[in-house]
């Protein structure tokens, strides 16, 4: 038996006339960790979807312990020893963390009836294996993000897998969840797991992975030793081209006061929230997911009811807005969190999704001006350089870096004063992350002011002129720019019991 | 620009075209096929009086099937149709009791009912969050209970000579057909060239997104289900003048064939994807399927497999066409 656990050899696969893959081989051996690199369109997922058996290759072969795979379906695949934890859960909330585990797969006893002590204390096995501590009997929803997270790769490990591809595992963690990630994953290789690790995060692949393999529009550009690579070059190869400066400066006075939030709270997590914020600067939301971040965002658009305090606009006396529609006229936008299904109308022109916040504008007598209608879609396509065949494309068949320029587009043409942005560079990638901390700037300079919530703290010192940390639903402390450290912000959004500030 | 052409590749294109072409016009085709069909197994179909009679029958069921499409396109459904043809029929018959000059404070009088029913449907579904099939199967019940209650059973009144208009045709021309062209050509324009038919779609593409865009979400979902109960008191007008009497089962089974007439014609069931043209072809082939049946002297039960098959039919080719592989 070869020294390789897996081979995939010239693999190449097209989609509606796109090659979406095109002659890719990678191959790892065992208990090492694989960075899978690459920007979005890349082919990463489309590689490990093959490898799952969700896609047929069109062409090159897999060869698997030594075997070569023909036509594997994905249930053959999980039994063959490999497991996929794709960015979206895939776990049934209502059930138990056990059930969750060995679901399809229950330990039975005579006449199918479950043998639920066998299922728990299995599952307490898995959980102690991956060094964790968790109640198996509570149901998924109450789990936190992490916490599910860890039941998938403890039902990877039921599945007795020595081969796990993570889908960009870490985009939905933060501080100390993502150390416990790379612990549990330093005691899988030691126990002679091989890991894929797929991730937008550099600093992660670089702390992480053994060998790095970067692929570029469906071709591999080059698998290499982590050690023979630094920062620079990894960018370079995955973007084509160096990126001086990540992170764009302006230097501007503070302008003046626009918004105003007082001990605002919803019936969510969110409580007694305060906040100023000035004309063209970047007011960051640091904190833990869960922390509130959302929900604040959230509140401050007036799509949570608010049950305590008030938002307002300064200049805009009175003007205060119980619902979206109301902060939209007032000059308030929020860019939601989950593009697909908060931002986006996949299955609508590209042209509609621009311009529906701004019909009113666009009509008369409620009758639409599609002349004027489609100089805006044009106009914001050059502006933000939006990749597509046409405006009247849908929406879905866009990259996932083009679908969130189309989200942006969309609010920018309403002229706002203030751009709520959730997690503007989540699951974009590099060059995209750059197109936007560049359209940030711009916004800035045109005087907009931007709350902008993520969980990448080096993007949030970067971009941030000052930086507010949550932590369980409250302001726990404001950081200036040049006093943000990462650990510092991080012990901040930690602290247990943490209050008012 | 040119990176994505020099990707294309032929041989795949041409798959993706075909697929992309079924989802599109695949319902037209099969409505010319089958009117081809009909050339040859059926050629009295195409007699004047026949086109003239189907036609006359196309448009109750399109009339609804217009109100029905734009109820799926904010991913929602209606069956209480049924309950408001009785109720139309009942008020149509009490109020005028055969007077021809009270037609029009009766049809008045059924639109203002037909609109609280429609309201009662989308705040059910919206407000209290009930979904639409249990909600408007339930106001199906209720309205058809109420009816019953109202009349005792026995229902009273007479239906004006002056609705027997809509049993004649000059040459294939009718007034349920032009009322049934007229009303497709206000509702693709509403569809197409408005804000409200924008924020139509919307909706039902994505509700949150659509909620979070400053869409009042509730106030159009309960908006399209008002409408599409208008719509069916017109229909119901329309039945109530065909059959000339007052009937406790009248329009029965046309909830469920507006529904597939819209499905065939490729509006999605899920929302915010389809729209009228589609529509149009899929009442038709069902219209057409149905008369083509009783020339044949098809029994009815094989009529209503024909029908079983012609949708399952339909939404196989369109999952399949829409399959990403």
């Amino acid at each position: 038996m070869s020294e390789y656990i897996l081979e995939m050899r010239n693999i190449s696969k097209s989609f509606a006339g796109v090659q979406a893959l095109k002659d890719v081989s990678i191959r790892c051996k065992p208990g090492q960790v694989y960075g899978l690199v690459g920007e979005n369109g890349a082919g990463k997922s489309t590689l490990m979807k093959i490898l799952a058996g969700a896609y047929k290759a069109d062409a090159g072969e897999i060869i698997y312990k030594g075997q070569r795979r023909e036509g594997a379906s994905a249930g053959d695949v999980i039994d063959s020893g490999i497991s996929i934890i794709y960015q979206e859960l895939a776990l049934v909330p209502r059930m138990s963390v056990a059930e969750n585990i060995f679901l399809g797969r229950e330990p039975q006893r005579a006449f199918g009836i479950l043998d639920l002590k066998s299922l728990h204390e299995r599952a307490a096995k898995l959980t102690a294996r991956l060094g964790i501590s968790m109640d198996t009997s509570l149901p998924v929803s109450e789990l936190t993000v992490a916490q599910r997270q860890l039941v998938e790769i403890a039902k990877a490990l039921s599945q007795n897998a020595d081969l796990i591809v993570m889908d960009e595992p870490s985009a939905i963690l933060a501080g100390s969840e993502l150390d416990q990630l790379f612990r549990i994953i330093s005691s899988l290789i030691a126990q002679g797991v091989t890991i894929i690790y797929i991730s937008h995060r550099l600093d992660e692949v670089f702390r992480i992975a053994d060998e790095v393999t970067v692929l570029k529009d469906g071709e591999l550009v080059e698998t290499r030793p982590i050690d023979e690579l630094d920062r620079q070059t990894l960018v370079k190869l995955m973007v084509g081209r160096p990126l001086d400066e990540i992170f764009p400066q302006t230097d501007h006075e503070q302008g003046e006061l626009v918004l105003v939030a007082e001990n605002v709270s919803t019936d969510t997590i969110l409580e007694g929230a305060s906040l100023e914020l000035y004309k063209g600067e970047i007011l960051g939301i640091a904190g833990m997911v869960g922390s509130g971040r959302t929900e604040l965002a959230r509140a401050l658009f007036g799509a949570d009811p608010l049950t305590s305090g008030t938002v307002s606009l300064v200049g805009e006396e009175g003007a205060l807005w119980t619902t979206p529609a109301k902060a939209i006229e007032s000059g308030l936008v929020l860019v939601p969190e989950d593009r697909k299904s908060h931002g986006l109308f996949t299955s609508l022109s590209v042209r509609v999704n621009i311009t529906l916040p701004i019909l009113s504008r666009l009509t008369r007598f409620g009758i639409m001006q599609s002349q004027a209608e489609r100089a805006i879609v044009e106009a914001a396509r050059d502006r933000l350089s939006i990749v597509m065949a046409s405006s009247d494309q849908e929406a879905q068949y866009l990259s996932g870096g083009n679908q969130q320029k189309v989200v942006l587009a969309k609010w920018l043409e309403t002229d706002p004063a203030v751009v709520i942005l959730d997690e503007p560079t989540r699951g974009v990638d590099v060059g995209a992350k750059f197109e936007i901390y560049r359209l940030m700037r711009q916004l800035n300079d045109r005087g907009i002011a931007i709350v902008m919530i993520s969980s990448e703290l080096p993007e949030v010192i970067g971009m941030s002129d000052r930086i507010l940390v949550m932590n369980n639903g409250r302001i726990v402390g404001e950081v200036a720019r040049e006093e943000a450290t990462e650990a510092g912000i991080i012990e901040l959004a930690t602290m247990a019991g943490a209050g008012a500030n | 620009m040119s990176l994505a052409k020099t990707r294309i590749n032929p041989a795949l294109d041409a798959n993706w075209r075909l697929r992309a072409f079924i989802a599109n016009y695949g319902v037209y085709i099969a409505l010319l096929v089958l009117l081809l069909a009909a050339a040859v197994l059926t050629p009295k179909l195409y007699a004047v009086n026949t086109i003239a009679v189907v036609m006359r029958q196309a448009s109750q069921l399109g009339i609804v099937a217009i109100g029905q499409t734009m109820i799926l396109l904010v991913a929602g459904l209606d069956l209480s149709i049924g309950g408001i043809f009785i109720m139309t029929s009942i008020v149509v018959a009490e109020v005028t009791n055969g007077r021809d000059e009270m037609v029009i404070p009766a049809i008045l009088i059924s639109l203002a009912l037909g609109a609280l029913i429609g309201a009662g449907n989308g705040v059910l579904v919206t407000k209290r969050r009930v979904p639409p099939f249990v909600a408007t199967l339930g106001m199906l019940v209720l309205v058809k209970g109420a009816t019953q209650a109202y009349t005792r059973g026995v229902p009273g009144g007479f239906v004006p000579e002056v609705l027997d208009i809509v049993n004649q045709s000059w040459f294939v021309l009718s007034i349920p057909l032009l009322l049934w062209l007229g009303l497709n050509a206000l509702f693709i324009f509403v569809l197409r060239g408005t804000a409200y038919g924008r924020k139509v779609y919307a909706v039902g593409s994505n509700s949150e997104a659509a909620h979070l865009s400053g869409i009042p979400v509730d106030a159009i979902r309960i908006s399209v289900y008002i409408l599409g109960s208008c719509l069916a008191v017109v229909s119901g007008v329309v039945l109530t003048g065909y059959v000339g009497y007052v009937d406790r089962f009248i329009g029965t089974g046309l909830e469920l064939d507006s529904i597939a007439a819209a499905i065939v014609g490729g509006t999605a069931f899920v929302g915010g994807r389809g729209g009228l043209l589609g529509t149009i072809a899929g009442v038709l082939i069902i219209q057409i399927l149905s008369t083509m049946a009783i020339l044949m002297g098809l029994d009815i039960e094989v009529q209503f497999i024909i029908k079983g098959l012609v949708i399952l039919g339909a939404v196989t080719l369109y999952s399949v066409a829409s399959t990403e592989e």
